[in-house]
C-alpha cells in the first residue's frame, strides 16, 4: 500500500482501509498475525502492571505535555516493537 | 556513461506488472530508465555499492523500522569496513542467513577481495545502504534516492552495484 492510499482513506475516513493497514504493518503482511500482535503488545504492557510497581508518572506526565504529538505518535509504534519484543514471540523476520 | 537503447532494456514492463499484481502499493513509473554501458575495463574502474539491506556501523542510531512510512535516511558505510563493525537494522527480510554470513546480503568482503586482487581498480571510500520499507514513493525518490546518487556521484566511481533485499 502506498502512502496515497492512507491519504485517501484518512480523506474518505475509511477506518477499515486504516486499521488493515496497521494490521498489515505490524504483522509483516498477514492481518490477522497483525491483530494478534496488537493484542501480544498490551498484554505484555499489562502483565508488567499486575502488581502495580512504582513508575515514573512525572516523567509520563511531562512526556505527554512537553512532546509534539508526531514524536508521541512515532515512540507510540516504537514501543509497540519493545513491547513484543519482551514477549519473546517474535514473528518478524528481521530485528527493529 | 552511454545510454542504451530503449529496445535492449531490461524488463521493459516491469513497473506496469508491479501496478498490476499490488494494486495502490507501488510507484507508477512510465519514465524510460536508461541501461548504462561500463565506459572502461572492470579492473581500472571505482566501485560503488548501494544496498537496501539496512547495513550501518554498530553504534549509529539504527534505522527506523517501526514508523509506519518509512524511513527515509541512509548510511553511509566505509568500504574498508570490517563486518564485525557492521550490523543490520531490518525488519522486513529474513536476516538470520546475514547474521551468519553478512557477505550474503552485503559481499562487502567480497568486493574488497576483488580490488586486492585487481579484478576491480578499486573501491569507493564509502558504500550506501537504506531500508527498502517506505510507503512514500515520491519521497524515497526526490529525496532518498536523490540524495544518495549525489553522495555517490561526489566519490566518482565508474560502476555502481545495486543490491536488493
Amino acid at each position: 500500500m502506498s502512502l496515497t492510499y492512507l491519504k485517501e482513506a484518512v480523506d474518505a475516513n475509511d477506518t477499515e482501509k486504516l486499521i488493515r493497514y496497521v494490521r498489515l504493518h505490524f504483522g509483516d503482511g498477514d492481518e490477522d498475525a497483525g491483530k494478534k500482535e496488537i493484542d501480544k503488545a498490551w498484554i505484555e504492557a499489562l502483565k508488567l502492571l499486575l502488581e502495580v510497581p512504582a513508575t515514573e508518572r512525572e516523567f509520563i506526565e511531562q512526556t505527554i505535555k512537553e512532546k509534539d504529538a508526531e514524536t508521541l505518535a512515532h515512540l507510540y509504534f516504537r514501543l509497540h516493537f519493545y513491547f513484543v519484543a519482551r514477549s519473546n514471540e517474535w514473528i518478524h523476520d528481521g530485528k527493529i | 556513461m552511454e545510454k542504451s537503447n530503449e529496445e535492449k532494456q531490461l524488463r521493459p514492463g516491469l513497473w506496469a506488472t508491479v501496478n498490476e499484481r499490488y494494486p495502490g502499493s507501488m510507484i507508477t513509473k512510465t519514465d524510460f530508465i536508461p541501461l548504462a554501458k561500463l565506459i572502461k575495463p572492470l579492473a581500472e574502474s571505482r566501485l560503488s555499492f548501494v544496498s537496501t539491506s539496512g547495513v550501518q556501523l554498530r553504534g549509529t542510531l539504527p534505522f527506523d523500522t517501526a514508523h509506519p512510512i518509512g524511513d527515509y535516511t541512509f548510511r553511509a558505510v566505509p568500504s574498508n569496513s570490517k563486518t564485525s563493525d557492521l550490523e543490520i537494522h531490518q525488519l522486513k527480510y529474513p536476516t538470520a542467513g546475514a547474521e551468519r554470513d553478512l557477505n550474503v546480503i552485503y559481499p562487502i568482503e567480497r568486493m574488497q577481495e576483488l580490488a586486492a586482487e585487481k579484478i576491480i581498480g578499486e573501491l569507493a571510500p564509502n558504500f550506501y545502504s537504506f531500508i527498502g520499507y517506505n510507503m512514500d514513493a515520491e519521497r524515497l525518490e526526490r529525496t532518498l534516492a536523490e540524495t544518495i546518487a549525489d553522495a555517490v556521484e561526489a566519490e566518482k566511481p565508474d560502476v555502481v552495484l545495486l543490491a536488493p533485499a
